[in-house]
């Protein structure tokens, strides 16, 4: 019997084989590397698909593989810090979207990169290769540190990307604003993660010395912590621990506040646009709130907080969306918004739903990505959708495809995002009723549904619909097999991911079996003992309540408002928009257009902000120059007199020198002589 | 196998060596002319490795370990061939191959390069029966043994003035040391009516109002230690022997000389005058060495701070490193539970420093060869010229320290981890202070070679010969430095086993 799980270690060193090949010797390979790239991300995706498969055969893993450094009685515990492996059904799961998505774009970046005659090509699918060997290091890391080490390394990757084409004055400095907005967050990350060690002494996600066990039997009173600080009491206190992780995951995932580097983010070459959004950095920050929840579960208030976050997210960057005049911008901010979606349900408790919208967002957020990608190839690297329209005709591959991921996105029914989305929104509401803030996370999210549709097909609409508006577009590039055919295998993802979790049609019918997903992740076909949905809900906080009908009432009632509230706003944008020549109505939000245009002012307060921290970095520099560095100048000049006087001792004369070795033999003599008693 | 052959092959490593300096002469004696300084190099080396690996062989196979039926004695107990013993004989022959090796280029064009090598390896067979000397007698002839050819060494340059000035004094002072060395060991024979080791320590339980006489031998024997090992206040000789000698004797000192020094301490202050009875007694060495320690490394590292000239600068920091070493001794404690630790923390430290440092007086070496300047300046953008001799010499110097990734660093932590353990925090946090003074001194050197410019475009067009042997021993000894960090385990555990074994 192989054992598959022995193979999971290759899953993430096949890229970064890649990438070894692509930036040692890539500019002699053909395509510049790109073929190492695709063939080491195709071999991980049939890698992973094997472990899916086990997986699903009831086997589930979770190894140390490397010990690398191991304490004992420093601090409060013996901590050991390790790698090693945990795969599970999200895991797994998580495994094959990432190497397919990552797959899917290699292939593009053929007919992005390549056939565009970019250069520096190698450094490109060495940065691809780097960037999927990281997160898939992140996805299947079984223990915190381990996550934030790959974390950091998924941060730098995007980096780099996103800084691709450097001697442009945007995108370096789009790069710096995503390294360092991200950085501040995962600052926080890095506190929770030492917060966790010190205060478990372990940071294992799974088992029963996993951190979010020993969390969980300490406040069921049936174990205790190594360490609390100050006798801080342990509820508040893993509070504190679940929102400084938290941190990193705003900043990762892009969540209010912390969002302002992704619109910038789209300076970098689209395909990475793809990769960042559906499958690698964004999605780091959810997943990792999913990896532990059995210890956020735990933590009422950071579960509210990140109801709200979500919820708030969701709404506000969704209105960002409708005033963008370019494609990838608003795709920018939909993305921020459907994260904010999956924070809303991982706040909400609805784990699984969450995870549903992870996978289904992926793929068709990819798709939209590669479509915009298809459309800037057709349009010489124009993204304005003013100079668009009627492309429909003349790309029907990439209209159609991109047709179905909009639908996605905008949640119409049947398409992948209308079940995840529903979903999310249901959970939000059984367990809002009891729960004034998740209710308003609820109805935020929920005012977005609308926003969503109107933004997503003014984006159609304006790109592919009406007549031509520019020399361009009446004569657009064509685009080959490698744009296509990715397209094609996510628009058919996109239409049909959504089977996986019917669980409307399951209340409604009373069908049972049909909710893959949550039979999937409550350990149906085996997994790892207390990682199972079914754990989370009963040790999470919250309690259903029902609207008129009681359970299908509420499920028919709240896919009825989502699902009316997306039409509504598709309409208003066919309205509006799907006209021969449709004109700008921005005009008509008055004072608000500026507000929206410029994001909020929000990239202008974290500037004020920045200006303030520098006042105070002012001040500490003063105490830093004046009194650190007197202090340690000090030393030195100490240091470097006492060692000019040594120097003299050392005369040349070897009289003296006697005479010296002889004195401090006799001092010591005595001394010792002395509080030895040796002369009485 | 081992097991087989007779007890006396326990000296293997002692005997190899000191036929390699009975066969060096004999080469010298068939061709007496200055070519033979190829083949005598190549004797010298193959001699040295063939001790080196007949040490490593009966280490792994467990001669002498507790494993194997304890020490092996030998000559009526005035020889003890233990785990201890040949660790430290590995160290020699490993530091005696390096010397060996790049002396064939330092002495390329010496008239008579051969006695160098004889005198050499006899002084290295002097340190690997002082590793074994199981008798104050033995332990005093095999002293003198490495001091004799040490002080012809210094001065081996002979129309060089300070070669032959450094040799004087460093005789002068030597011959002091030897003096109280010997009287204290008088003074300890009278308090305790034996030579053997095992016998004095036995004397020392039962003093009976000795203990002053016993007392005065102990701190004396001390100050021979502290000779060898160039501690304060017997350190004086060593900055002007160290920088007056041709560069691979000062790298054979400042390493395998000093190690020879620590194996007489880590002997003598566990078999012959323990811990526990010596403090019953009312003698305190464990004070008398933790002052030494922290003197000695505070001097070591702040005179370093000052020097100008690179083989100085390696002088005082050898001083520095020997106040490291002391913590071996100086962390002891009755019943103290990392007795054992932080003594092979020591040993272990000792085996890292032979090659790091040694690697960096034959970086100096080079230099010399390569008449490039002694000063900081001198070494400015060296590494623009010798780029992997540069890379080796970074390596010793970030390795020297004490910084990570580097086999340094870890001899140190286990250093000051063992002493902390022993409840002696002081000397961990004046050990941890000095590594931070010495950093400084050591990144000057890594800053001139890497960063500085040189002085004129023309100064460096010294640099024309690439010296084979001397660039093999460097790269040698930072290969074994680097290595050194994944192969820290054995390493350690050896040392600890053969410390432990002497409690």
């Amino acid at each position: 019997m192989i054992d598959v799980f022995s193979y999971v270690p290759a899953i993430v060193l096949l890229p970064f084989f890649s990438f070894l090949i692509a930036l040692g010797v890539g500019k002699y390979l053909p395509k510049g590397g790109a073929f190492g790239g695709i063939a080491a991300t195709a071999g991980s995706f049939l890698l992973s698909l094997w472990v899916l498969a086990t997986v699903a055969g009831g086997e589930a893993a979770n190894r140390t593989l490397y010990t690398w450094a191991s304490a004992g009685g420093i601090g409060p515990t013996d901590v050991e810090l390790s790698f090693g492996i945990l795969v599970d059904p999200l895991s797994a799961l998580m495994l094959v979207i990432v190497t397919l998505v990552s797959l899917l774009v290699h292939v593009f970046s053929l007919g992005y990169m390549n056939d565009e005659g970019e250069t520096g090509l190698p450094r490109y699918y060495a940065g691809l290769g780097l960037f999927s060997a990281s997160m898939l290091g992140f996805v299947v890391a079984d223990n915190l540190l381990m996550a934030f080490m790959f974390f950091e390394l998924v941060g730098l990757c995007s980096y780099l990307l996103i800084g691709f084409h450097f001697r442009e004055p945007g995108p370096p400095s789009a790069a710096k604003k995503a390294f360092l907005v991200t950085r501040f967050g995962d600052y926080f990350f890095l506190i929770g993660v030492v917060a966790v060690i010190a205060t478990f002494g372990t940071a294992q996600f799974a088992g029963t010395e996993s951190f979010p066990a020993l969390a969980e039997a300490a406040l069921a009173g049936e174990g205790s912590v190594a360490w609390t600080p100050g006798g801080l009491e342990l509820q508040t206190w893993l509070t504190v621990v679940g929102l400084l992780v938290l941190g990193g995951v705003v900043g990762k995932s892009a969540q209010f506040p912390l969002h302002t580097w992704l619109p910038d983010a789209m300076e970098g070459p689209t395909p990475v646009s793809a990769l960042i959004h559906a499958a690698t950095m964004v999605a780091a920050g959810v997943y990792l709130v999913a990896r532990m929840y059995g210890f956020y579960a735990l933590t009422p208030t950071t579960l509210a907080v990140i109801a709200f976050i979500g919820g708030f997210t969701a709404l506000f960057a969704a209105t960002m969306g409708v005033v963008k005049d370019e494609l990838k911008q608003v795709l920018a901010y939909s993305t921020i918004s459907q994260y904010g979606y999956m924070m809303l349900a991982l706040g909400a408790g609805g784990y699984v739903a969450a995870v549903f919208h992870l996978t289904t967002h992926a793929f068709f957020k990819a798709l939209l990505f590669l479509g915009a990608g298809a459309v800037i190839i057709a349009m010489h690297h124009n993204e304005d959708m003013w100079d668009m329209g009627g492309l429909k005709s003349k790309m029907p591959v990439t209209y159609y495809t991109f047709l179905a991921g909009s639908l996605a996105l905008a949640g119409i029914f049947p398409f992948a995002g209308f079940w995840s989305k529903d979903e999310i929104l249901y959970e939000a509401l059984v367990h809002g009723l009891n729960d004034p803030l998740l209710l308003g996370g609820y109805l935020m999210g929920l005012l977005a549904v609308p926003v969503t549709a109107f933004y997503t097909f003014r984006m159609v609409f304006l790109t592919f619909h009406g007549e031509p508006r520019t020399e361009t577009a009446r004569d657009p590039e064509s685009v080959r097999w490698n744009v296509k055919g990715p397209l094609t295998v996510l628009g058919v993802l996109a239409v049909v991911t959504g089977f996986i979790n019917m669980v409307p049609v399951q209340k409604v019918l009373g069908l049972e079996g049909i909710d893959l997903l949550h039979l999937w992740l409550d350990n149906e076909w085996g997994g790892i003992e207390g990682l199972s949905s079914h754990h989370y809900g009963d040790i999470g906080p919250y309690s259903s309540g029902y609207l008129v009908g009681g359970e299908v009432g509420t499920v028919l009632v709240g896919a009825a408002v989502s699902l009316g509230l997306a039409l509504t706003g598709l309409l208003v944008a066919w309205r509006l928009y799907n006209v021969p020549s449709p004109t700008e109505h921005t005009a008509k939000l008055g004072g608000i257009k500026d507000v929206l245009y410029n994001n909020y002012y929000l990239d202008e307060l974290q500037v004020w902000l920045a200006y303030r921290t520098e006042d105070v970095a002012g001040g500490a520099n003063t105490f830093d120059q004046g009194i650190i560095d007197g202090v340690v100048n000090g030393v030195s000049s100490v240091s470097l007199f006492g060692g000019s006087r040594v120097r003299r001792l050392q005369s040349g004369v070897v009289s003296q020198y006697a005479t010296l070795l002889t004195l401090g033999l006799v001092a010591l003599l005595l001394a010792l002589g002395v509080t030895g008693g040796w002369f009485l | 196998m081992v097991n087989t052959l007779p007890q006396v092959a326990a000296l293997l490593p002692v005997f190899l060596l000191a036929f390699t300096g009975l066969a060096l002469l004999l080469v010298d004696t068939i061709t007496p002319d200055a070519r033979s300084n190829t083949s005598m190099a190549v004797v010298g080396a193959l001699g040295s490795l063939a001790a080196l690996a007949a040490s490593v062989w009966l280490v792994v196979s467990g001669t002498g370990s507790a494993d194997t039926g304890g020490a092996i004695t030998l000559f009526a107990e005035a020889i003890k061939v233990d785990t201890m013993a040949l660790f430290f004989t590995a160290i020699f022959a490993s530091v005696t191959a390096l010397v060996v090796v790049a002396a064939h280029d330092y002495f390329h064009d010496h008239e008579s390069p051969a006695a160098f090598y004889s005198l050499v390896v006899f002084a290295a067979t002097g340190m690997a029966l002082l590793a074994a000397a199981n008798s104050l007698a033995v332990l005093f002839v095999a002293l003198e043994m490495v001091s004799l050819p040490s002080y012809v060494l210094v001065a081996y340059l002979k129309r060089n003035r300070g070669s032959v000035e450094a040799g004087m004094k460093y005789f002068l002072v030597g011959a002091l040391s030897s003096a109280i060395f010997l009287f204290g060991i008088s003074l300890v024979y009278a308090a305790t009516g034996s030579l053997l080791l095992s016998d004095v320590a036995e004397g020392i339980g039962s003093l009976d109002g000795l203990a002053g006489v016993a007392g005065l031998g102990i701190v004396m024997i001390v100050g021979g230690v502290a000779f060898k090992t160039a501690s304060v206040p017997f350190h004086f000789w060593a900055p002007e022997a160290y920088e007056g000698a041709p560069a691979p004797v000062s790298a054979f000192l400042s390493s395998a000389s000093k190690a020879a020094g620590f194996v007489i301490a880590f002997r003598l202050f566990t078999e012959a005058f323990p811990v526990g009875a010596s403090l019953a007694a009312g003698i305190d060495w464990v004070l008398a060495f933790g002052i030494l320690a922290a003197v000695t490394m505070t001097l070591g590292n702040f005179a370093a701070a000052v020097q100008e000239e690179v083989k100085r600068m390696l002088a005082y920091s050898s001083i520095g490193h020997a106040g490291y070493v002391l913590i071996g001794v100086a962390a002891l404690s009755q019943d103290g539970g990392a007795n054992g630790a932080v003594m092979g923390a020591a040993m272990a430290h000792l085996l890292v420093y032979g090659f790091m440092n040694t690697g960096a007086f034959l970086f100096v070496a080079m230099a010399e060869r390569w008449g490039v300047g002694r000063t900081f300046e001198d070494y400015a953008g060296l590494a623009r010229r010798a780029p992997v001799a540069s890379t080796a010499m970074a390596v010793f110097m970030f390795s020297l320290a004490g910084l990570p990734p580097f086999a340094g660093f870890f001899s140190k932590y286990f250093l000051f981890m063992g002493a902390i353990d022993n409840g002696f925090l002081w000397l961990a946090a004046f050990g941890a202070v000095n590594s931070v003074v010495s950093l400084y001194y050591y990144s000057r050197v890594v800053k001139a070679l890497f960063i500085d410019d040189p002085a004129s475009s023309s100064s460096l067009d010294a640099i024309d010969v690439r010296p084979t042997g001397l660039y093999a021993a460097v790269v040698f000894a930072a290969v074994a430095t680097v290595l050194l960090l994944p192969g820290f385990g054995p390493v350690i555990e050896t040392a600890e086993a053969a410390a432990s074994a002497l409690f």
